[in-house]
């Protein structure tokens, strides 16, 4: 991997986004902080939704069902074992990475519009499991939930304060681009290209199919968990409500929007998905009036702008670089 | 005893997934769309009914105009968008549906503010009832009406020319072009009996489930996994479906342990069949998904 191959427009978001963040850190106030802190996180689950989707073709219609659970396991990492935050971290999101291989199963039997339903179909069970056994929080059991406890899940010791929590989740999606990125520029990501072009001629080129495609869906796995254990921090205790099978097709939604192929689409997701509604609320508007457009650039998005919102962007600052 | 009155309970509830699960294998089948926006549709006709009842329409206006907007709407995302994705892959064609889906939900949060509301409708009152159990006549008339859709759309598919032209389409639509089957019209045309099914559905899922435009959008989830037994095309078998996956979710109630995850049981079923039905398949030389 080398950075000097990045192409030259890519810099530019990239500045945007690292002004942002610091005049999140110097400016936002208790709630801003709180709804960037979770555009951070969901950059991450939105990145692994477009990684499914611009490596090996798939669309998953369960990564907020794969964020709860991760964040499952890291509550219940966290209130068992007592576990530094970063090792709860990892449980979450190697858990939800497993979950991510048994769905490529079905992903070597099927794909699109059939395995999107198997993905969907296990979001809708998940809710309903999720809804009978609750969130740990910090009772004796398995199951570790009590309607009277309250245990919150402590922050990791870098970040106890809510600004310094919101660099750690930069930092951990930071990380998480990189995981990716170095598996794209690596041997996986040209297995993936082949197998997005053709199973038969990847196989043909002596591409282990079954390995790549498995693998590919254990990092996006593992990526949507790893956020879900970074939610469980930002709160501190997760309700069962907040990963209904409605959000997992909303970020997926939104990721199309946002674009796929570029690292920023995924950010661009998540702050329609968390900003914009919150935006909309403080400006005395309803947030979900957002929901309109979100679904007529859907529409766009898919009959006209496959690249997303990303995609068009880059074009511009491409053109703007030309002159 | 027990047994049977579970199982019957479970039956008028199935009733509702089967009847939503008919109209969207219906435009399916036509053409190739999975609509995601059918839950949408059927809010949205329900709400603008509640409303107009509000107003003190008559009831049956009320349910006409729930139609309606179903028939309207959908004929209009038939006619707008769906031609420009009608060469893409069925999933591109499905989340299309799905932007359809949000824009309306987004219309109806901006419309009625949350709150609780209930649709009573005329059919509420009458009941019959069967060895201790009570049935509504609303509940009756979703198991007749997937009943009468079922075996119509079986009639009109198998029997009748236009039936004959949707076929053809579902199966190659180029190919049926070039024979002379009008695609524009007849795609049209399921558009908008599905919606027309839709706008009806909404109003018993109004009625039965809870009149929230959220909560009867997402009612599709479910409903997609009866379709999904069906393999998204067979209309008989998507109904039988339908009843089967109420009946065994309501007989989990029996069943202590499984008790509280009765309301998966769709996902399961669907999940199991899907996976039953691609056994030993290789997807490296398959050409169609």
């Amino acid at each position: 991997m080398s950075f000097t191959r990045w192409p030259r427009q890519q810099w530019a978001p990239a500045l945007a986004v690292g002004l942002a963040a610091l005049a999140t850190i110097f400016l936002a106030n208790g709630l801003w902080m709180k709804v960037l802190t979770s555009v951070a996180i969901f950059t991450l689950t939105a990145m692994s939704v477009a990684l499914l989707y611009r490596r090996l073709g798939q669309i998953s219609l369960g990564h907020v069902a794969l964020m709860g659970l991760g964040g499952w396991v890291a509550l219940r990492f966290s209130h068992g074992f007592s576990l530094p935050f970063e090792l709860n971290l990892l449980a979450g999101g190697v858990v939800a990475g497993l979950v991510g291989v048994a769905l490529a199963y079905p992903a070597l039997r099927m794909r699109g519009l059939y395995l999107s339903l198997v993905t969907l179909m296990a979001a809708g069970g998940f809710s309903i499991v999720v809804n009978n056994t609750q969130f740990p929080n910090g009772a004796d059991g398995f199951l570790g939930f009590a309607v009277r406890a309250t245990a919150y899940m402590p922050r990791p010791v870098l970040a106890q304060s809510d600004a310094a929590y919101f660099i750690y989740c930069l930092v951990v999606t930071g990380l998480g681009f990189l995981l990716v990125h170095l598996h794209e520029a690596g041997k996986p990501g040209r297995a993936w290209a082949l197998i997005r072009r053709s199973e038969a001629t990847a196989m043909a080129a002596g591409v282990n199919v079954t390995l790549y495609k498995v693998w590919g869906f254990a990092l996006s796995g593992f990526l949507a968990g790893a956020a879900g254990a970074l939610l469980a921090g930002s709160l501190q205790l997760l309700d069962a409500h907040s990963f209904p099978p409605a959000d997992s097709v909303m970020i997926c939604a939104l990721t199309i929007v946002g674009g796929a192929w570029n690292w920023f689409g995924a950010l661009i997701a998540a702050l329609l998905f968390r900003l914009a509604p919150a935006l909309l609320n403080d400006w005395g508007l309803n947030g979900n009036a957002a929901y309109i457009f979100f679904g007529l650039a859907l529409i766009h998005a898919l009959a006209t702008a496959p690249r997303g919102v990303a995609g068009k962007l880059e074009e511009a600052l491409a053109a703007g670089n030309r002159k | 005893m027990a047994f049977w009155l579970f199982l019957m309970s479970g039956l008028a509830v199935g009733a509702l997934y089967a009847l939503g699960g008919v109209g969207l294998v219906l435009l399916n089948r036509a053409t190739g769309v999975l609509n995601f926006a059918y839950g949408a549709l059927g809010a949205l006709g329900a709400m603008c009914a509640w409303q107009a009842m509000q107003w003190g329409w008559p009831e049956p206006c009320a349910w006409a105009l729930s139609m309606a907007i179903g028939l309207a709407i959908s004929l209009g995302f038939g006619a707008l968008v769906a031609p420009a994705l009608a060469k893409r892959e069925p999933i591109v064609k499905a989340l299309a549906t799905l932007g359809l889906a949000l824009s309306l939900l987004g219309v109806m949060n901006l419309l009625w503010v949350v709150t609780p509301r209930r649709l009573s409708l005329a059919y509420d009152a009458l009941s019959i009832d069967l060895g201790g159990l009570r049935i509504t006549a609303t509940r009756l008339l979703a198991l007749a009406a997937g009943l009468a859709v079922t075996g119509l759309m079986g009639l009109f598919l198998a029997r009748t020319r236009v039936g004959l032209m949707m076929r053809a389409i579902a199966e190659n639509r180029e190919a049926a072009a070039i024979l002379g089957a009008p695609i524009r019209k007849v795609e049209a045309l399921a558009w908008g009996l599905s919606g027309l099914l839709a706008g009806f559905t909404g109003m018993l899922f109004g009625d039965l489930v809870r009149l929230d435009p959220a909560v009867l959008t997402f009612m599709v989830i479910p409903i997609v996994a009866t379709t999904v037994v069906g393999r998204l095309t067979s209309i008989p078998v998507t109904f039988a479906a339908g009843l089967f996956i109420g009946a065994v979710e309501s007989l989990s109630a029996l069943a202590p342990p499984l008790a509280p995850f009765r309301l998966a049981s769709p996902f399961v079923v669907a999940i199991f069949m899907l996976l039953w039905l691609n056994r030993g398949r290789a997807l490296t030389f398959a050409d169609k998904d």
